[in-house]
């Protein structure tokens, strides 16, 4: 039994924010995670982070776009902790060695981003993500926070309602042992590999949000799923929206800027569940190439600005998909990016079970509502991650350990689940795991309607009787990738169930939710939170949404 | 059809095995591995994350190159040359005859343990990089304000925060492979970004000097520019060491 006041599980933005918070307050913190931290999904963050950091914004502007942005289902009260908090937690991260692009006075450059009524965006090159992660991970080796890398979670223990800790396989030989914990944070993250066609890394697999779940914790808003517009085709590695913020253009294989038929003002730069459709609608209506995709044309910023501001970008395009953006246009189409649902959670990072928090892409605090504007993400991370380091840091003062016994008990039992997953006759993980992400990608994609999520619905649930009977060949104790793929599946049949659940119930088109037999957001039914209850099948549940100061509206751009 | 021919380890015995994957357009060799651990043989390991080549994860030897699985095309790497190795444990014969055009070897990353099959011991890496203390010592309340900085420097500084700490680097270093305790291009490159970082103040910048000014810093160096070759990021760790061996003359 290893003991720590507070465990982290995941090692990206958010649960290093969280750890770096609780350290400071003199916790004793612990990080937990299936990879080093720097391996974390965050790091593939392109575009950047907002803060409205010019004299001419405002953190209610920046509010107002996020809230309209969410197609109202937003909860205000978070969504201001979020705007108010952004500039201050922004320029920490530069105090601590983020290397932000700059302008020509020496101060953070902001770039226009989907949505957003100025240009708020902070960046660093189109590697944001990727220079946010190491800054903080360097700030986790100065302080000394222990990390445990390369173990995989397999269960959240509760004793009496209550998080107690968790039972954590350390992949490197197979060992399975108990964490004790005051307070343990989720922040593990998206289930992007869910989906046939994700920006996300081969990691985002949601274990994290299916461990709460499995616990009892309710999740929210599951069936509002972002698909990012421009994805590389083929790899459906992110091409950022910094792309047209600044200035790319889309077309189709008539040369037509076909945004013009959908967002006339805003045009490229309309949020990206708007784009998405309309990219996905020339595609299906035969105007997109036939191979799926339209172009994304960088052509005419030129090499340097392109070298300047987009070289990830570039290198990506030669790399994956054999095109150089200064000379040649993109080939993109949409692909799954970011979950805005998740384990609900408040704006301190709290859950309804006590002792555990939920932060990042892996938790519902509904600052995205129904539809996340870019940027967004990463200053979730950084503003939600501290806030939960503090209020687990101050949960733990009075707390007492937890019990042992329940955790060795939880332990014991988990060693022989696993150790019954291995050898025998049974179905290999990959077909299941196919067939799930196929289902997710035709079914509950861009375009949803009540026939395909029934049939998605009845695949599922045969899905989860096969994978019931799943089995483990390989006996390696060192690095036994099919068996934590085999665990992990478990915990994605339960998330598509989650979502393709809600998504049915819900008729009405809100966001990135769009049901082709349900055209219209409808607030009269419709203005509310999805929760869902693990049962044999979800049980469903909903909650009102905080409204503030922004009254629903018409969402036009 | 592409051969893949792996170098497997476990625990002290090594061997070869080939495989069979069936190519399609624009695959990987980190894609054909997968189909490998799917299909063929579950027990084969190897690391891997974002598959985008960002998180550094699957660094490994292909066709005796160090580099990112997920970034190497098969069409690229199956129709190499692959030179013949200088040490025993060689057992491939690779010619540029038609035949051998359909094999691509695969081995572990070299200069750090193997821990099994293409998995290596990335703490030991990780614990050199971590020994010149990489971070900005930022004051505990900076006061709130962003410290100013000319987009020029920022531009030279991040050819160096680009790196992802994928290890390649020290793969391919002669300088890494005789002395296991040299600091290696990756650590050394991060020490110049620090150094030349204004928030680290005066103090930081000599204690980095300092750090890296012994034969397992920067004058352990061959000068050969391998990391730059193989560098997937374009992170120059040779001219890292090059100008700190100017500052301490």
């Amino acid at each position: 039994m290893i003991d720590h006041d507070i465990i982290v599980i995941g090692g990206g933005l958010a649960g290093l924010r969280a750890a770096i918070e609780a350290y400071k307050l003199g916790a004793d913190v612990a990080v937990i995670s299936k990879v080093y931290p720097v391996r974390s999904h965050s790091g593939a963050a392109q575009g950047g982070i907002n803060a409205s950091l010019g004299s001419d914004d405002s953190w209610e502007s920046h509010a107002f776009d996020t809230v309209k942005g969410s197609d109202y289902l937003a909860d205000q009260d978070t969504v201001e902790v979020l705007c108010k908090e952004a500039p201050e937690r922004v320029i920490e991260m530069e105090n601590w060695g983020c290397n932000f692009s700059r302008q020509k006075d020496g101060t953070i450059a902001q770039r226009p981003f989907g949505g957003a009524g100025f240009p708020r965006t902070c960046f660093a090159g189109d590697r944001t993500g990727h220079n946010l992660l190491h800054t903080l991970y360097e700030q986790v080796l100065r302080a000394g926070i222990k990390v445990y890398h390369e173990w995989l979670v397999i269960k959240l223990d509760v004793d009496n309602g209550r998080c107690t800790g968790l039972i954590a396989m350390n992949l490197a030989d197979s060992e399975i042992e108990a964490f004790r914990a005051k307070a343990t944070i989720l922040a593990t993250g998206g289930y992007g590999r869910i989906y046939q066609r994700s920006t996300n890394a081969i990691i985002n697999r949601g274990f994290g949000i299916s461990l709460a779940y499995n616990a009892g914790v309710p999740l929210e808003d599951m069936e509002f799923v972002q698909f990012h517009p421009t994805t590389l085709w083929g790899t459906n590695i992110l091409i950022t929206e910094g792309a047209r913020g600044e200035g790319g253009y889309l077309y189709n294989k008539d040369h037509e800027r076909f945004m013009e038929r959908y967002a006339k003002e805003a045009m490229e730069l309309a949020p990206r569940d708007i784009v998405a459709r309309a990219i996905q609608k020339e595609i299906d209506e035969g105007r997109g190439f036939p191979e799926g995709y339209v172009h994304l044309d960088l052509t005419h910023l030129g090499k340097q600005k392109i070298n300047e501001r987009l070289p990830g970008i570039r290198q990506i395009s030669i790399d994956f998909a054999g095109i150089d953006p200064v000379k040649e246009p993109i080939p993109v189409q949409p692909g799954q990016h970011y979950s805005m649902g998740g384990v609900t959670s408040d704006k301190d990072g709290r859950t309804p079970m006590q002792g555990l928090y939920a932060v990042g892409e892996c938790a519902c605090i509904s600052v995205h509502g129904a539809n996340r504007l870019g940027g967004n993400s990463l200053l979730d991370t950084v503003v939600f991650g501290r806030r939960a380091g503090i209020n687990a840091a101050e949960d733990v003062r009075s707390r007492l350990w937890p019990d042992e016994d329940g955790l060795l008990e939880a332990c014991r039992q988990e060693e022989i689940r696993i150790s019954g997953m291995i050898g025998g006759e049974g179905e290999n993980f990959a077909s299941i795991r196919d067939e799930l992400q196929l289902i997710m990608q035709e079914h509950v994609g861009v375009f949803r309607n009540k026939k395909g999520l029934e049939h998605a619905l009845d695949r599922i649930r045969k899905l989860k009787k096969r994978a019931s009977g799943l089995r483990v060949q390989s006996k390696a104790t060192v690095f036994n990738f099919e068996l934590m793929n085999a665990l992990e599946l478990q915990g994605m049949l339960e998330l598509g169930h989650v979502i393709v659940l809600g998504a049915l119930a819900r008729e009405e088109s809100r966001g990135a939710h769009y049901r082709t037999d349900h055209l219209e957001r409808d607030d009269e039914n419709w203005l509310k939170h999805t929760l869902a209850y693990k049962g044999d099948e979800p049980l469903l549940e909903y909650k009102e949404v905080n409204i503030g100061r922004f009254t629903p509206q018409r969402r036009e751009y | 059809m592409v051969k893949l021919t792996i170098r497997r380890q476990d625990e002290n015995a090594i061997w070869y095995d080939t495989f069979d994957v069936e190519e399609r357009p624009g695959m990987t060799v980190l894609e054909a591995l997968f189909r490998i651990q799917e299909k063929q043989d579950g027990s084969l390991c190897f690391r891997y994350s974002c598959r985008g080549a960002v998180c550094g994860s699957c660094a490994m030897l292909i066709n005796r190159k160090p580099g990112l699985a997920c970034r190497t095309q098969l069409s690229d790497a199956r129709t190499e040359v692959v030179s013949e190795s200088e040490k025993e444990d060689v057992l491939l014969k690779h010619s540029n005859k038609d035949e051998d055009k359909y094999e691509i070897l695969v081995e572990p990353l070299p200069n750090l343990k193997v821990i099994r099959d293409l998995i290596v011991d990335m703490d030991h890496f990780f614990r050199l990089v971590d020994s010149i203390e990489p971070w900005i010592a930022a004051p505990e309340d900076a006061g709130g304000q962003q410290t100013l900085m000319e987009p020029a420097l920022q531009m030279q500084i991040e050819k160096y925060t680009n790196c992802i700490l994928c290890a390649t680097c020290h793969g391919s270093c002669p300088a890494a492979e005789r002395d296991g305790e040299y600091l290696g291009p990756a650590a050394l490159a991060k020490a110049w970004r620090f150094f030349l970082d204004p928030r680290n103040g005066e103090e930081g910048a000599e204690k980095i000097v300092s750090g890296v000014d012994s034969e397992k810093g920067v004058w352990g160096c061959d000068v050969v520019y391998r990391c730059v070759a193989v560098c997937p990021k374009k992170v120059p760790p040779t001219s890292a060491i090059l100008k700190f061996r100017d500052e301490l003359k």
